[in-house]
């Protein structure tokens, strides 16, 4: 790792739905697991330091960065030099759908084109297994690839000129403009390898693309913002596990929260209040196939542990792997440790129940049936929150301090109670019996936090029963519809959080103080934009459009965000890039749009 | 070969193996779900595939308990051990060959390979389907042993 490492905010996604590969400005692959995301990473330079493998192609000679950008409305993306009498151009991809044909689960290709003047490039593929960085255990050419393999992943690497790329050796060819080049990565996980020839991968490259602008097409929501919806979607929708249907948080272990420091966690895995807040934002969006599959994903994960719900599964539906530190692993920018697995998952978190019971009444409401099934998980879901609302919990933010009554918490205990009240009543029949009762522990529920979490002193909603410190969580009182609309409670929140959370432009942070972890951390960005929704949500649509303009304007360069944001410096900080901050974006979206205004007026009409 | 013996048994055998298996995914120790994986090859509903699975896992198990009566009949022995063996062996095909198949016969369930166009809904289940949960191929080994050791001590071996 270089002394001053590429801003994360800097690199670009690209991905197959199955892994996903993070590419620096300069060109080079510092991040790729395979054969899934949650695999050890083949090329892991972004924490793992050059000894963990990254794969370059570019500019063998002086130039500079000319533009970066995602084809339009695809998951292409692309990176151009200015070289001295002409540029390159390198466009990167996976190809997502290889069901019905002969490709292996992977297939990466890097396509060259140089205008002007023919260029020389250099490239670098430098593959690493396991978390041990091991080297491949057997290395060759067969059919004009450069064949890696170890232990059950093996990979291909073709092009179609007579070059043949070598592991741990920068090989140089010339790109002229009338002889692109293609350089094709193949890999294929205890399964024979498919070589695939270059203008296969091409071809496919550019039906996955036509995929793609077929697929932004069918988006309905928020014409103002299209193009940051169509990126945020595109992104969450990289960040979807096709085979599983799981949401994966973020496709990076232990990008730092605050440089240098140590709280460095492993993303890859999928949370319910992901999948979740996935279904409100594709419903919305007009995506209502993906929405569904969010639902069944988590019907089918949370099946051993019902009623309980996990704060987190892997993308088999499989509790969390226990956390442990890489030995030897260096860190982005020296942020050590770095984790595998996440110790979150041991938690007790009564927020993930009202994310999962909204998105069912949203869905409910959005005229589909519930199955017996769901219907069934969602009944067990809520007279489990009816249990234990009255219990301390850790939170949202999976504090590891001591469990406390979060407010927030509460909020979406009585968000899951309200819910699955109007689901049983728009149900009838013997599903509307259960109505009552939740109804009866949402009153109990309102009354106690009313009395406990609310500071007539300062007039808001502190974070806890009986503290003084604020949660940004909290923002979405507004919006889920526990205090009516004009409540002064709900807006003196929303300011008093924002005036004591701000970390300055439209950050916040989620929240100030001890929370048991050493170090600190930087503005959470998902917060900023829940303020967005919160003014739009409280009628101050201007001061939300504004919010949400220089939030856009924080981006990183092609339009993704991470968890979190150095306030001084404005640096992306934690995993990349973040599936929670995009579902936020959206939601944001749609309330400044006013698709949220139509469906709550819908509702409010149906209601009465 | 015995055919009153497999007409009536290989139904309670079936039965009783279905029964093993609902019963361990109710405690919650596996999501492997028979009927419903069956079932939704023909419809989507999955209470209504449940009903349509079953019925389709007892003509499956039938044919099944054809094998194990033909295999009784060729050793001229049964018992309930060369059952529970004949179990065993049918688990192991089972788990290693007949369902790493089911992506590639079954509309509704992802494969690996599956990618954003995919429409299908029931996760492929990996090796030896511990995607289902991890106690599943000893839950699957369990539910056979049971089967095979009713139609060995059931069947006559002539």
């Amino acid at each position: 790792m270089t002394e001053t490492p590429i801003p994360i905010g800097d690199y670009g996604l690209i991905g197959d739905t199955r892994a996903a590969a993070l590419v620096s400005p300069s060109g080079s692959i510092d991040w790729c697991c395979l054969p899934r995301f949650d695999s050890p990473p083949v090329f892991g330079r972004l924490v793992g330091g050059d000894e963990a493998g990254s794969f370059a192609v570019g500019p063998a000679q002086p130039a500079a960065l000319r533009t970066r950008r995602y084809l339009e409305e695809t998951a292409s993306l692309e990176t151009t030099w200015s070289v001295e009498g002409g540029e390159l151009s390198l466009v990167d991809s996976m190809i997502g759908e290889v069901s019905g044909r002969l490709l292996p689960a992977t297939v990466l290709v890097r396509r060259l084109t140089s205008r002007g003047r023919p260029v020389r490039v250099a490239a670098w593929i430098a593959p690493r297994f396991g978390y041990g960085r091991t080297r491949p255990s057997r290395v060759g050419h067969r059919s004009g690839a450069l064949v890696v393999e170890h232990r059950d992943l093996a990979m291909a690497v073709a092009t179609n000129g007579s070059v043949a790329l070598e592991v741990d050796r920068s090989i140089e060819f010339e790109v002229a403009p009338e002889r692109p080049m293609t350089v094709v990565v193949s890999a294929s996980h205890r399964a024979p390898l498919v070589l695939v020839p270059p203008e296969v991968a091409l071809a496919e490259a550019e039906r996955d693309e036509h995929g793609w602008r077929r697929w932004a097409e069918g988006l309905v929501a928020a014409p103002g913002h299209r193009e940051v919806v169509v990126r945020s979607l595109i992104t969450l929708q990289l960040l979807t596990y096709s085979p599983s249907g799981a949401p994966v948080a973020a496709p990076t272990t232990s990008l730092p929260e605050h440089i240098g420091g140590s709280r460095n966690w492993d993303y890859r895995y999928a949370w319910p209040r992901d999948a979740s807040i996935g279904i409100a934002a594709f419903l919305g969006a007009g995506k209502e196939r993906e929405a569904k599959a969010f639902l069944a994903w988590l019907l089918h994960a949370s099946r051993l542990a019902r009623p309980r719900l996990p704060a987190l599964f892997t993308l088999d539906g499989r509790p969390g792997p226990r956390e442990r530190d890489l030995a030897g692993w260096p860190g982005y920018a020296g942020s050590r440790p770095v984790r595998a697995g996440n110790g979150a998952s041991d938690q007790h978190q009564l927020d993930g129940y009202g994310w999962v019971l909204d998105a069912a009444w949203l869905l409910t409401d959005a005229g589909h049936r519930l199955d017996g099934e769901t219907w069934r998980a969602m009944r067990g879901f809520a007279d489990r929150v009816a249990s234990t609302w009255h219990l301390r919990d850790a939170g949202i933010w999976e504090r590891r301090d001591e469990p406390r009554h979060h407010v927030h918490s509460k909020l979406m205990a009585w968000l899951a109670l309200d819910r699955a009240a109007l689901i049983a009543a728009h149900r009838g029949g013997r599903a509307a019996r259960c109505a009552p009762r939740w109804l009866a522990a949402r009153d109990r529920l309102a009354d106690d936090l009313s009395r406990n979490g609310y500071d007539e002193g300062v007039g808001a909603y502190t974070a806890a029963y009986g503290a003084h410190d604020f949660d940004a969580a909290v923002l979405l009182l507004p919006v889920i519809g526990i205090e009516p609309r004009g409540s002064t409670r709900a807006a003196g929140t929303v300011d008093l959080i924002r005036a004591r959370l701000g970390a300055g432009g439209p950050l916040l942070y989620r929240y100030l103080g001890d929370d048991g972890l050493p170090g600190r951390e930087g503005a959470f960005l998902p917060c900023s934009f829940w303020l967005v929704q919160a003014l739009a949500h409280l009628g101050r649509r201007d001061e939300a459009n504004e919010l949400f303009d220089e939030l856009l304007a924080l981006a990183g360069p092609l339009g993704l965000y991470a968890e979190e944001m150095d306030p001084v410096t404005h640096q992306h900080l934690g995993n990349f890039p973040q599936a929670l901050t995009h579902a936020a974006l959206l939601q944001a979206a749609l309330a400044l749009d006013g698709t949220v205004d139509r469906l709550e007026t819908a509702q409010e009409e149906k209601a009465s | 070969m015995d055919w009153g013996g497999w007409a009536v048994f290989g139904l309670v055998a079936t039965t009783l193996l279905t029964a093993v298996l609902m019963l361990v995914q109710l405690l919650g120790r596996t999501r492997l779900d028979l009927p419903l994986m069956l079932g939704t090859i023909l419809v989507v509903d999955p209470d209504r595939a449940r009903v349509a699975g079953f019925a389709m896992h007892l003509a499956v198990g039938q044919v099944f308990a054809g094998f194990y009566a033909a295999g009784f009949a060729s050793v001229g022995q049964a018992g309930w051990w060369r059952g529970a063996v004949f179990g065993l062996a049918h688990a192991v095909v089972a788990l290693t060959v007949l369902v790493p198949l089911l992506p590639g016969l079954h509309p509704r369930m992802a494969s690996e390979r599956a990618g954003p166009d995919s429409t299908a809904s029931l996760e492929p289940p990996g090796l030896l389907a511990s995607n289902y949960g991890v106690a599943t191929p000893l839950v699957t080994i369990v539910a056979h042993l049971g089967y095979g050791a009713v139609l060995g001590l059931a069947l006559h071996p002539t």
